[in-house]
């Protein structure tokens, strides 16, 4: 592919109101005008997405269709509840275990009010963003079973480009903990923007996997609003995507919030996974902690980017963020930018960051139990990621973790 | 069992082992003492078949040469080394180390792999047996271990692994005199006509406790003299420079 | 003096002028200034070309904006690119006929020209604006092989040499300010030590801008040849004016199998007033290639002067087992800026590389770490380790710790650390509980964090650090 342009009639063919048609237009003139990311960008350092696309896709479209499906194949792994999306168009949603009168769930909601951005997957986003599902929960109240978000991309959506839109919002002193879980069976680009907002003493744990290996070139844009107390965690277990970005921009704009962040991947074949965060501590006494861990193998490689901001009102913050990644082969490549940009003084921020290979005194003190090289390697691969698997506290929902990454370290 | 003939090791073009011979029969005991820096370590970890080291020399394993056999072959086969500094691998489970560790070496031997329930009922029986604390072994592989724990950590793995040699690096190093008696018991118990010992101590105070058949004094990377337990008594009395 | 004026050299001991004649071309960047100055240096005609080719370039290279301080446009057809004082136009052939207020000028610098031979084991290059106006030890270097001079007579007498290594390191297309320097450089050392030879003393030069309105492009060469070693030390200062003056510089060091270059600055350019006002753009690019293999190259640096300090001195290690380090002390204080790192770049094997940076800030500053550790696919066991720590005092001056950490070998190993915090609590408790006051426990405590990186320097040079240090901060604890 050598030059991807939309034009405007995808949108002005649409029978839309006019706040909505400016909204898109302005979008699409911006992404017009800024083209797909590239090294060129801060952003972008280490990843030329511009060159990926045009190296892997002959042609893109925006425009996507949502197949009828009848049966949906559920996990048995552990109970839940559900929602299920085909494609980002919301399906079915299934809250059996809870009250659910707590509960709001909606297809994409027409928001037009987000301000202008200069990330040009976001302009892209806000110009075609058609499906995506809100969430809603009510205050006081503590879901009982995780949920599980299915995000079924079907072969319809091959060659495509879906905008997908999903907003998330949880009252105060209410708590979800949810799985969002992809199964995907085609080559396409998937650009989402997420916008999830955490009221006073709320608490979300949220968990991304695969279920596949698979095709799919996916960008993520997640915007999170911390109130007062309240607690984020996420935990990204994304491996086995050919192109993964998941760029997290966390605000503590009130005290006492806690936004933690760990990732455990392991990479193979010439699969790219980058992770991006940003936490702005603009209020004092809040605590952040990130810690990513990639396992690169073959020519995969890893970049981890994170910033720690914080504001110099916000004092008494305590922020540590730690990235390290084991190269398991000569032609993988680990890339990172621990960034620390800070303005009040009575602060805890550190960081740390190593890239290496496996050490062999522990691979010797392993064989010197008769354990041969291979076997060795895979038990430290599986210790090193273990400290980000212990987060996940559930133990059913640990063992379905832990079988996906042991099947993605046997399968190589 | 064990047939070292004219062993020369060297490192980084320093000579550490400088034509040693030592031969270990089934059922024996042998203590190997020595001064700092006179290559017991080295010793060690050659039988064992780290990487890193220009060998000459002969070294048989029941009847067979080691020298090209990598070092998880070498514990298949039997050969247990008891660090001196047991490593801290961080993440690993200790429990599921050991049961991996365990399977490899039954794998190779061609036997049956072992279940998980006869594997617990198997740690439980050990870990009795020395006295030492089960909630060991559900932690990560020596992580955050006192010098004690990580050494009887070594002694479970011995008896766990049930080799037939088994070498035991400085393992009384720097315990207090409880965990030196749990190490003892933990030998003693397992000495039988089959198997044999490699002690390498630096004092004679573990030798009150386990009773080699043969002592031998290791200096400038050579035995300069052997004998029965009394030996080490000596050393403990004169120190190591008469002997030379 | 008035009292301001006497308030003002307090806080900064060299900000007082020379008055001098000096020589000055027009204002402004053309080919004829380029002309100017080369025929003023009397250089050979491919020096001139080379100028030329660099100024050429300029004109299609935009300047960089990548960087953390921002700073007003910087007309260029406005400034002096070459200033003299009158006196040396006829280049004094020893060190008696030098202007005696030049020497004094050094003298009250601290770098006693006439007696310098006499009192310590330095050789020093005393650049003045444009031109160097003396260098002692001459004679003694020589008798080593040792060339040691300003960069504009190597130009003249050792034009093989420079020919083969200018712009080596930091092509003339590098990036815009070392395309400026090539086009207009004046001034700067030049230093070549032969095989097996070690350097019996330190090397320095000691930068002085006097002039308004001029800029100063110095040069400095560095080549230190198989097997031998040498130290070499830069110290700057500037007078105190309101104008903001440009300083960019290139330095460019090789060395051979087996050489070491350790190359030490304590870069104290006037930094402004308490407002802001003034100060010296301090802009340079210096950059080391260790090309045989077990060679070294050391950097260690202080910055406790001018009002935007952008650099990062930098060491590509193409030789196996070679090695290059870095360290850096950066303080500021009131509003000034500075963005400064280092690049490793690991190309040969086994190669080895250190960074240990300490950022202090103060005031309304802002202190930026920002490096890149960049790992090739032939590098196997290379090895990195940084470590950067950023101490804050008070809450409206920033900290930043920006790494770029890029790694391609799986025989690599790559460690980065870094930290931001305040003077600790306790620290200062225990040494008020001591008897210390506010200002001695800062000091003492400062001077530990920086501690790793003072220790580099040559013993004369820390002294005179550690001093620096302090009053940086003085006005700043409270």
């Amino acid at each position: 592919m050598h030059d991807f342009e939309i034009n405007f009639e995808k949108i002005n063919n649409k029978k839309i109101t006019l706040k909505e048609k400016e909204f898109r237009n302005k979008n699409l003139k911006l992404f017009n005008s800024l083209g797909f990311p590239n090294k060129r960008l801060e952003n972008w350092k280490f990843t030329d997405l511009k060159e990926i696309i045009y190296r892997n896709f002959d042609q893109l479209d925006v425009k996507v269709a949502v197949p009828n499906i009848n049966k949906i194949n559920l996990l048995k792994d552990f109970d839940h509840n559900y929602i299920f999306l085909v494609n980002g168009n919301l399906h079915t949603s299934n809250f059996n275990h809870e009250e659910k009168s707590k509960i709001k769930i909606n297809s994409y909601d027409n928001d037009f009010n987000y301000p202008t951005s200069t990330n040009s997957l976001i302009c892209l986003n806000h110009a075609f963003a058609e499906n995506g599902y809100s969430l809603e929960i009510e205050k006081n109240y503590k879901f009982k079973k995780a949920l599980i978000i299915y995000n079924f991309f079907t072969k319809e959506v091959k060659n495509k480009i879906l905008n997908i839109k999903n907003k998330i919002k949880i009252n105060e002193n209410s708590e979800i903990h949810f799985v969002e879980y992809t199964i995907n069976e085609s080559k396409f680009i998937n650009n989402v923007y997420e916008h999830i907002v955490l009221e006073k003493n709320s608490k979300l744990k949220s968990l991304y996997i695969q279920s596949n290996k698979n095709e799919g070139y996916f960008y993520k844009f997640l915007q999170n609003k911390l109130h007062y107390n309240s607690d984020y965690l996420g935990l990204i277990f994304s491996s086995g995507l050919k192109f993964n970005k998941m760029d997290i921009e966390c605000d503590l704009i009130e005290k006492n919030c806690k936004c933690n962040i760990l990732s455990a991947l392991f990479l193979d074949k010439n699969e790219h996974q980058e992770i991006k965060t940003r936490i702005n501590h603009l209020a004092p006494n809040c605590k952040s902690f990130q810690n990513v861990k990639k396992v690169l193998c073959s020519k995969s490689k890893g970049v981890y980017q994170g910033k720690i901001y914080v504001k110099d009102n916000a004092q008494k913050t305590d922020a540590y963020q730690q990235s390290k990644a084991l190269l398991l082969s000569e032609n993988a490549e680990f890339d990172s930018k621990p960034e620390l940009e800070i303005y009040a003084d009575d602060v805890k921020c550190s960081h740390g960051s190593t890239s290496g290979s496996v050490d062999e005194d522990s691979l010797y003190y392993l064989m010197t139990r008769g354990l041969n090289r291979d076997d060795a390697i895979k038990l430290l691969v599986k210790g090193f990621l273990e400290d980000v698997v212990e987060f996940v506290k559930s133990s059913s929902i640990k063992k379905f973790v832990n079988s996906k990454l042991e099947d993605r370290i046997n399968e190589h | 069992m064990l047939e070292i003939k004219n062993l020369q090791v060297s490192i980084n073009n320093k000579q550490i082992i400088k034509g040693l011979n030592l031969t270990i029969k089934p059922g024996e005991l042998h203590a190997v003492m020595g001064p700092n820096g006179s290559g017991k370590s080295t010793l060690a970890n050659v039988l064992s078949g780290k990487n890193g080291y220009e060998i000459s020399g002969e070294l048989n394993f029941n009847g067979k040469s080691l020298k090209k056999i990598p070092t998880e072959k070498r514990a298949q086969r039997g050969i247990f080394l008891a660090f001196q500094y047991p490593l801290e691998i961080p993440g690993v489970n200790t429990n599921n180390f050991l049961k991996t560790s365990l399977n490899s070496i039954r794998k190779a031997k061609g036997e049956k792999e072992i279940d998980s329930l006869s594997f617990l009922k198997l740690v439980k029986e050990k870990t009795s047996e020395l006295g030492i604390d089960e909630k060991i072994l559900s932690r990560q592989l020596n992580v955050g271990f006192s010098g004690g724990e990580k050494k009887k950590n070594e002694i479970l793995q011995m008896k766990i692994l049930d080799p037939n040699l088994s070498i035991l690096d400085e393992t009384d190093s720097g315990l207090d005199i409880d965990a030196l008696r749990i190490i003892a018991k933990g030998v003693n118990s397992s000495r039988n006509k089959k198997k044999s010992f490699l002690v390498i101590t630096h004092y004679q105070r573990l030798l009150d406790y386990i009773k080699p058949d043969f002592v031998h004094v290791l200096s400038d990377g050579k035995i300069v003299k052997t004998g029965c337990s009394e030996l080490a008594e000596e050393v403990e009395k004169t120190g190591y420079k008469k002997l030379n | 003096m008035k009292y301001q004026e006497l308030e003002k050299t307090k806080e900064y001991k060299y900000g007082f002028t020379t008055d001098i004649e000096s020589v000055k071309a027009p204002r402004g960047l053309n080919k004829d200034i380029i002309r100017f100055i080369s025929k003023i240096k009397k250089e050979p005609e491919w020096m001139l070309n080379w100028r030329l080719k660099a100024y050429a370039r300029l004109q299609s290279v935009k300047e960089p904006n990548w960087q953390k301080p921002k700073y007003p446009k910087i007309n260029y057809q406005n400034l002096y690119y070459y200033s003299a004082p009158k006196s040396v136009k006829n280049k004094p052939k020893n060190i008696d006929e030098v202007d005696p207020k030049l020497i004094e000028t050094y003298a009250k610098l601290g770098i006693p020209l006439k007696e310098q031979e006499k009192l310590s084991g330095i050789a020093v290059d005393a650049v003045f604006d444009s031109v160097s106006v003396a260098t002692t030890f001459k004679k003694k270097l020589t008798e080593k092989g040792i060339i040691f001079c300003p960069i504009s007579e190597a130009i003249q007498k050792h034009s093989d040499l420079v020919k083969k290594y200018l712009g080596s390191v930091i092509p003339i297309t590098d990036h815009y300010f070392a395309t400026l320097n090539s086009a207009v450089f004046t001034d700067g050392s030049f230093v070549y030590v032969p095989e097996g030879v070690r350097c019996p003393m330190e090397l320095s030069t000691y930068f002085r801008i006097n002039a308004s309105q001029t800029g100063q492009f110095e040069r400095t060469l560095i080549i230190a040849d198989k097997g031998s070693y040498v130290s070499y030390l830069e110290g700057c200062t500037a007078p105190m004016r309101d104008e903001n003056q440009l300083h960019a510089a290139n330095v460019e060091l090789v060395a051979f199998d087996d050489a070491e270059i350790k190359y030490s600055t304590v870069q104290n350019w006037y930094p402004g007033d308490k407002d802001g006002k003034g100060g010296i753009y301090n802009f340079v690019t210096k950059r080391g290639v260790c090309r045989g293999k077990n060679s070294k190259i050391s950097w260690t640096q202080v910055e406790t002067g001018s009002a935007i300090t952008w650099k990062y001195p930098s060491c590509i290690l193409q030789g196996d087992n070679s090695v290059g380090e870095f360290y850096s002390i950066a303080i500021t204080n009131n509003h000034q800026k500075a963005d400064t790192g280092t690049k490793m770049i690991h190309l040969g094997k086994n190669t080895k590389s250190k960074i240990i940076s300490k950022g202090i800030s103060a005031g309304h500053a802002d202190n930026t770490y920002r490096g890149l550790v960049d790992i090739s696919k032939n590098a196997s066991r290379a090895r990195n380790y940084t470590q950067c720590d950023s101490l804050l005092m008070g809450n409206k001056c920033g900290a930043h710790t920006v790494p770029y950490i890029k790694n391609k070998n799986s025989s690599a190993i790559v460690e980065h650390e870094a930290t931001t915090s305040k003077i600790n609590e306790d620290q200062l408790y225990y040494c008020n509980q001591r008897g210390l006051d506010q200002e001695e426990a800062v000091s003492l405590i400062i001077n530990g964090f920086c501690k790793e990186v003072l220790q580099q320097l040559p013993m004369e040079f820390a002294v005179e650090a550690q001093k620096l240090v302090d009053i940086s901060l003085e006005g700043s604890v409270g």
